[in-house]
């Protein structure tokens, strides 16, 4: 039954860099009065950290604390560009080879200790270290060297120009002091982490609970709330009783839960709700082998058979936005001239027609060369929602004569047995994307390999020349300019039916104050909420702050 | 006696290696790896950094050879560290098994305390009123989901009345209470998992005291007793109940390796970190080190438990251990 958690596909890094939520259309209330240090925010999670080291923090949970525990030396700031963090500025040379950073001066770790360049150099050469087990060494795979300038100031060289290398720098860096004369992975700083961030740790009960405290000493400044209790509640409908009672501040709603369930009147006199797009999408994907769908017409005809936009409303109640490429709206890479395809039965059938697939033998289902058009679309166990999309996605291509069964697969079965050794006609998944629009993963002709992103098959030689070119590019304008090239051509050539971009739906209580919902999600100014001295619930206890 | 001891312990230690055979195989003929939970299907995450995890783990080796290397631990009373987090197996258990322990003692007494008392008095008026009313609450209880039994009550005692807390094991606030405060708060916690965990396995026990109850009942002391002029009291309780409960005792006996698993259902519905969590989010995560343990302490357990019981079938009974030795 609690097969979902860890069934959030690719949030690995985002996790790690500790970004909450994605882009937001609306705002919230501020509060006008002074903020006051104390009280506690619990936050409820469906899922405990493992591993409190940025770099081999591969799960959401882990992600989320780690994010508060350390700092990158860089960040996304809340309208998605990158901002400075344990890095004041940086400078990258003219041709691209070379990112050199300087330091913000006076920061200490937790322990008292200073942070200097050799903490970065530290973390770059744990990252690429053969021993460490972190899967996040292919974001540094193009990294030459590099090189500590003076204690502030550290510059890395590239073997070829690498846009994205910005984000990869948002890794939390790790204190080269604590860990130098330990095995990383199984150092107990695994679980008594050391950081720079605006909490640190003060207590994690396995399964229970993870309790941070405020870092008097944090270089922004001192968070407001006294601590961050994350309380690790792993069934939905638990964690929805508890809201209802009080037990926790914050958590993601189902969509179900949002449009029907949290609308009492003590939810909308306790709580806040928010709804802002997150950075992903739902997609069809199709196996371009398969001589049905390498035919663009079939594709469109799809595309043009299945009412996304009755998808969103029949299942997540109308809280998303249909898709019309791999980019949410609020990604300065998406494409507005790019419009969603109006359903059109009609238009479809006759598509379908021209490819040779027409009713031959009227039993009602679509027909070539005494083949009905029957393919089988799989997705994967646990994800109820998916679910119920293949089954309407099942009912509205029988409205143009083809035949769909739905195979519902576990997991890991359905990743090595069915995606990667291409044993699929269609499959119905959903990508969650880091913020930088770098698609090379998973459109790219050379990523087709058993294992690889490029599971469909798709190749086509100006979008791998565009995506190559994106990475070399750091000019924000023209890199604009290439991968909203990149979304046209997706949109034409098909190789997924776009389908939706769900909304993320956190609720939060309203004693918590100047929770600002912006571009990037909820959480960028945490260290800026408080609560009312006259509201606060939770009395602080020095003894936690070590 | 100490030689049909000695033959049964030799006789285990085949059996248990057979079991991790076949364990060990099982988990690793499922599809999927250890390495796909962090680190599959993430594009940030490419095939060679999942290569070299895999091998790190050192699932890049042969079945056999990896099998020989966890023996070979295991010999040295070595559980090894869990994949997910690199902790040492036998730390993530000690974690877990306390709260566990304590649920299933605590509604397995609350089960004996309800069951007995109530399966025998069904059995002193048979197919009265009484009788059929306890047959028909205890299969509710038997049939009822035990994660639906679990939310109505969140719902009713937590949600509604604010009597109880809905999950955890301590109040948020509980390091600052005092010591008193502390375990009654832990306490109005265990209410509610250990009166669900106690209610769905009535039947089981309640309908044994039964029928063992109305089996003695015809005996033959029994109507000796009651000519006796014993009064009811003295019959029912001291020569009927006592010789009631012997087999119950020896079903009591081979539970004992249910004490130490979780319920999954309970667990994840109280938000217990519990044994139960611990094995199913190893199989979901495919944690062979933490599975292939679970699965090892358990399988020592109940071949423990079946000994104990043969022992005493043993002792009681000369004919086995003769006919044991004998062939």
């Amino acid at each position: 039954m609690a097969t979902r958690w860890r069934r959030r596909v690719g949030l690995g890094l985002l996790g790690s860099l500790g970004i909450i939520g994605a882009v937001c259309a609306q705002s919230s209330t501020t509060d006008t009065g002074r903020p006051a240090t104390g009280d506690a925010l619990v936050v409820g999670s469906i899922g405990d950290a493992s591993r409190l080291l940025p770099i081999l923090a591969t799960d959401s949970a882990s992600g989320e604390i780690v994010g508060l525990l350390f700092n990158g030396l860089l960040k996304y700031d809340e309208h998605l560009h990158v901002a400075a963090d344990l890095a004041q500025s940086w400078d990258v040379s003219p041709d691209g080879l070379t990112i050199t950073f300087h330091l913000r001066p006076n920061v200490r770790w937790h322990d008292g200790q200073p942070v200097t360049a050799d903490d970065v150099r530290f973390t770059y050469d744990k990252l690429i270290d053969p021993n460490v087990k972190t899967p996040f060494s292919s974001s540094y795979e193009l990294v030459d060297g590099v090189d500590v300038l003076d204690p502030l100031t550290i510059r890395v060289r590239y073997k070829e120009p690498f846009a994205p290398a910005l984000e990869s720098w948002m890794m939390g860096i790790i204190p080269k002091h604590a860990l130098e004369h330990e095995d990383l992975n199984t150092t107990k700083l695994l679980r008594h982490p050391i950081g720079t961030g605006p909490y640190t740790l003060a207590k994690w009960k396995t399964g229970e609970l993870i309790a941070l405290a405020a870092n008097p000493n944090y270089f922004e400044h001192r968070p407001y709330l006294d601590r961050y209790l994350y309380r690790i509640i792993p069934d939905e409908a638990t964690l929805f009783l508890e809201l209802l009672t009080g037990g926790v501040d914050l958590s993601g709603l189902t969509p179900l839960q949002y449009a029907r369930q949290a609308n009492t009147p003590f939810v909308e006199r306790e709580y806040q709700r928010f709804r802002y797009p997150s950075f992903g999408f739902t997609y069809i994907g199709y196996n371009l082998q398969d001589p049905r769908f390498s035919d663009a017409r079939v594709r469109e005809a799809i595309d043009r058979a299945v009412d996304k936009q009755a998808i969103l409303n029949g299942i997540l109640f109308g809280l998303g936005a249909v898709a019309t490429g791999p980019y949410p709206k609020e990604s300065w890479a998406y494409d507005p001239s790019v419009q969603p395809l109006p359903p059109d039965r009609d238009e479809a059938r006759r598509l379908l027609a021209e490819a040779g697939w027409t009713d031959h033998d009227g039993d009602g289902w679509l027909d070539k060369d005494g083949q009905p058009f029957r393919f089988t679309l799989i997705t994967n166990q646990g994800n109820d929602v998916r679910k119920q999309v293949a089954e309407l996605v099942q009912q509205q291509l029988k409205g143009v004569g083809i035949q769909v069964d739905i195979k519902i697969i576990e997991w890991s079965t359905f990743v090595h047995e069915f995606i990667d050794k291409r044993r699929f006609e269609a499959v119905l998944l959903a990508w969650s994307l880091a913020r930088d629009p770098d698609l090379y993963d998973l459109f790219h002709s050379s990523k087709t390999k058993e294992g690889e992103y490029n599971f469909c098959g798709y190749a086509n030689p100006e979008v791998d020349r565009l995506l190559v070119e994106g990475r070399r590019t750091f000019d924000q304008t023209k890199r604009q300019d290439i991968y909203r090239q990149v979304h046209r051509i997706l949109a034409h050539d098909r190789p997924y039916t776009f389908l939706y971009v769900a909304d993320a739906l956190p609720i939060i209580h309203r004693r918590i104050r100047n929770v600002v919902s912006s571009p990037i999600g909820i959480g960028y100014n945490m260290i800026d909420w408080y609560v009312p001295p006259g509201e606060q619930r939770y009395r602080s206890r020095p003894t936690l702050q070590q | 006696m100490t030689r049909y001891l000695l033959n049964r312990v030799l006789g285990l230690i085949p059996i248990l290696l057979w079991i991790t055979v076949l364990s060990f195989g099982i988990i690793h003929l499922a599809p999927g790896k250890p390495t796909d939970t962090g680190a599959g299907f993430n594009p940030k995450v490419s095939l060679e950094a999942r290569q070299r995890l895999e091998k790190l783990y050192g699932l890049d080796q042969p079945l056999h050879r990896q099998y020989a290397r966890w023996l070979g631990q295991l010999a040295r009373l070595d559980f090894g560290r869990s994949f997910l987090d690199d902790r040492p197996v036998i730390e993530k258990i000690g974690e877990r098994l306390p709260v566990t322990l304590t649920i299933n003692v605590l509604s397995l007494a609350l089960v004996l305390l309800i069951a007995i008392p109530l399966g025998a008095l069904a059995a002193l008026r048979p197919h009265s009123l009484f009788d059929r009313a306890t047959t028909v609450g205890v299969f509710i209880g038997y049939s009822m989901p035990s994660f639906w039994l679990a939310l109505m009550c969140m719902a009713v005692f937590g949600v509604q009345l604010h009597w109880l807390p809905i999950s955890g094991l301590h109040a948020l606030d509980a390091d600052s209470m005092g010591w008193l405060a502390r375990q009654l708060d832990a306490a109005k916690h265990l209410i509610l998992p250990v009166f669900v965990a106690a209610f769905v396995s009535l039947a089981g026990l309640s309908r044994f005291a039964r029928s063992s109850m109305l089996e003695v009942l015809r005996q033959d002391y029994i109507r000796t007793a009651r000519a006796k002029g014993l009064s009811e009291s003295r019959v029912v309780f001291h020569h009927g109940l006592r010789n009631a409960l012997l087999p119950i005792i020896t079903i009591l006996g081979l539970s004992i390796p249910d004490l130490i698993g979780g319920s999954v259902i309970s667990e994840t519905i109280f938000s217990i970190p519990g044994m139960g969590r611990l094995f199913y989010e190893a199989v979901m995560a495919r944690d062979y080190p933490v599975i292939m343990a679970l699965v090892t302490i358990g399988a020592v357990l109940t071949l423990l438990g079946n000994l104990l019981a043969d022992l005493a079938y043993a002792w009681a009974d000369p004919r086995i251990r003769v006919g044991q030795a004998a062939s």
